[in-house]
């Protein structure tokens, strides 16, 4: 805001002075948020370093699994054995509020199947079709948890980002622009003050003599 | 047709000539020698043994691993029909049956590999052939344009009576899994059917399907546990052997181990069996209970050979020995393609 757009008057600074406080109450509240968020976002930052890690594993022992099927198998029998699979996994996806953050919440069912339910036989397979079967269900049980944590983790983060801006705003930008128009015709109402003073001063003189 | 053979000198014939064929298989230092190479090493051995007919003859096909697997495949075929046409009287009939496995193997690949839309090509590279179904008649079925059309071009064979009753619930489920399971306690049924006619050597082959159905049905009970699998099992029993149906899923109810494994111990008559159970007891690994017990199964094989030594025993013996060199073979070249530590790939090996 240039101060030359500012009207020196009584009501302009009524009104900034309400901006101003308006923006303090403002800016406290978001520093909370802030401070909130980035406490919230560590605690989110913890599990998403612990289900990155348990995904990694998992992954590995999912690939090392299938190495190993298809090395005992042969890699025929265990795509037939994985495209017997029927039933998919359920996933539904619903949304939860973290401080004002929408953040998903993934719930799953059906990933981990029994051997019944898996559509190869279980008399003409050997159990490391089982063993990779389950080692990959056991991949997309982490999958979804790290989808879930780490979708949260980026929302937060976001947020974390757009709140900072939005106090540096008010911290840097707009209180010192509000307090220096409030300064400003403050200090122009003085002034006027001073010149009507003077002027009243000058016309009384006048009259006098 | 059975033929009851009219003298003993066949007999001895093929069991002695087996008996050389088994000495001939690699030995179990050849295995570890393996598992210190690297993937071509490996199939420049293998191109310098048994196999060498077939790896020189595929050589122009086929390279790499492609070319390990598909003459393996040939080899085994070969010999497993070759054994066919030496076998002599009833002898043939149980190695037939024997090997009728092979063709619920194949059947099911192509039925699989056609639903799943897999190049014709591909379906022949893993096809074996060593059953009733020769490599023209698996050839005629894998270009069938429909899995209708396959399974009716198997009227005369034995499968087929099960594949009509099943398929249209494996169709309409997406699944072959119960499909595959009651062909596989057809063919004991027929195991058990033939060996119990009354024809020469029957008793000995008998010995060997209860032996087998016992062993399925412990890796199966096992399975089942390790699963935790808690729904009607029966389903998936094998009839005919130690153990019904019935006292398997008591079995799989059971609350420990321990429990099972005493069940089991106290039916069981082979020595051997019994220590492997015994060794069951701790946590051990699934996949060590399964190799554990196929490899006492043919321990057992070759003990009833010894003690039946003109019989089928060294037959089944030999037979069961070759297939699991190829598939000892087989592992050891995947896994080395997929770069597996050779630690790894020892404890699959049934040596």
């Amino acid at each position: 805001m240039a101060l030359k757009d500012i009207k020196p008057t009584r009501s302009e600074l009524i009104n900034i002075k309400k901006k101003i406080k308006l923006s303090q109450n403002g800016y406290k509240i978001l520093k909370m948020k802030r401070d909130g968020l980035i406490l919230e976002f560590f605690k989110v930052l913890g599990q998403a370093k612990d289900s990155r890690g348990a995904l990694l594993v998992k992954y590995a022992r999912a690939q090392e699994m299938m190495a190993i099927a298809n090395t005992v198998e042969g890699s025929i029998k265990v795509k037939a054995a994985a495209l017997s699979v029927q039933e998919k996994p359920d996933i539904t996806l619903r949304n939860k509020n973290v401080m004002g953050v929408v953040v998903p919440k993934i719930d799953s069912n059906k990933v981990r199947k029994g051997i019944a339910d898996r559509g190869y036989g279980i008399l003409g397979t050997s159990p490391v079709m089982d063993e990779v079967a389950t080692s990959f269900e056991e991949l997309v049980e982490a999958i979804i948890e790290s989808a879930e944590i780490e979708t949260t983790m980026k929302r937060l983060l976001n947020e974390i980002e757009g709140t900072k801006r939005r106090v540096n705003a008010l911290e840097f930008k707009v209180i010192p622009e509000l307090s220096e128009a409030r300064d400003f015709i403050k200090m122009r109402l003085d002034e006027m003050e001073r010149e009507e003073l003077f002027r009243l001063k000058r016309i009384k003189a006048r009259n006098e003599s | 047709m059975i033929q009851n053979s009219s003298g003993s000198a066949p007999y001895i014939y093929v069991s002695t000539r087996l008996r050389v064929r088994k000495a001939k298989l690699l030995p179990p230092e050849e295995y570890q020698r393996m598992l210190n190479m690297s993937l071509p090493e490996i199939i420049r051995l293998i191109g310098e043994t048994e196999y060498q007919k077939e790896v020189d003859e595929l050589g122009a096909s086929f390279e790499g691993i492609d070319l390990i697997e598909t003459a393996l495949s040939w080899n085994l075929a070969k010999e497993f029909r070759n054994v066919i046409e030496i076998a002599p009287g009833s002898l043939k009939e149980f190695t037939k049956a024997y090997l009728r496995r092979w063709d619920i193997y194949n059947v099911l690949t192509i039925l699989r590999g056609k639903m799943q839309g897999v190049a014709p090509h591909k379906i022949k590279e893993v096809l074996i052939p060593a059953s009733s179904l020769d490599r023209f008649a698996l050839d005629r079925l894998v270009a069938e344009e429909s899995n209708e059309r396959i399974i009716d071009a198997l009227k005369s064979e034995k499968i087929y009576k099960v594949l009509i009753s099943e398929y249209p619930d494996a169709l309409a489920s997406g699944s072959f899994a119960r499909m595959e399971n009651e062909l596989y306690k057809d063919m004991y049924k027929e195991f058990l059917t033939i060996a119990r006619r009354g024809v020469k050597g029957g008793n000995q082959f008998l010995k060997y399907v209860q032996l087998d159905i016992d062993i399925t049905n412990i890796k199966t009970l096992f399975r089942l546990r390790q699963d935790g699998f808690e729904e009607d099992a029966r389903s998936m029993i094998i009839q005919g052997g130690t153990f019904t149906p019935d006292e398997i899923q008591q079995m799989n109810q059971m609350g420990s181990q321990n429990e099972v494994i005493d069940a089991l111990i106290a039916r069981i008559r082979a020595k051997p069996l019994l220590s492997v159970l015994e060794d069951f007891r701790g946590e051990k690994p699934y996949y060590e209970v399964d190799i554990g017990l196929t490899k006492t199964q043919i321990e057992q094989m070759e003990r009833l050979s010894k003690i039946n030594p003109f019989s089928i025993h060294p037959i089944l013996v030999y037979l069961e020995k070759k297939k699991y060199e190829v598939l000892n073979l087989r592992a050891l070249a995947r896994g080395k393609e997929s770069k597996l530590p050779s630690d790894i790939i020892r404890k699959y090996l049934v040596v």
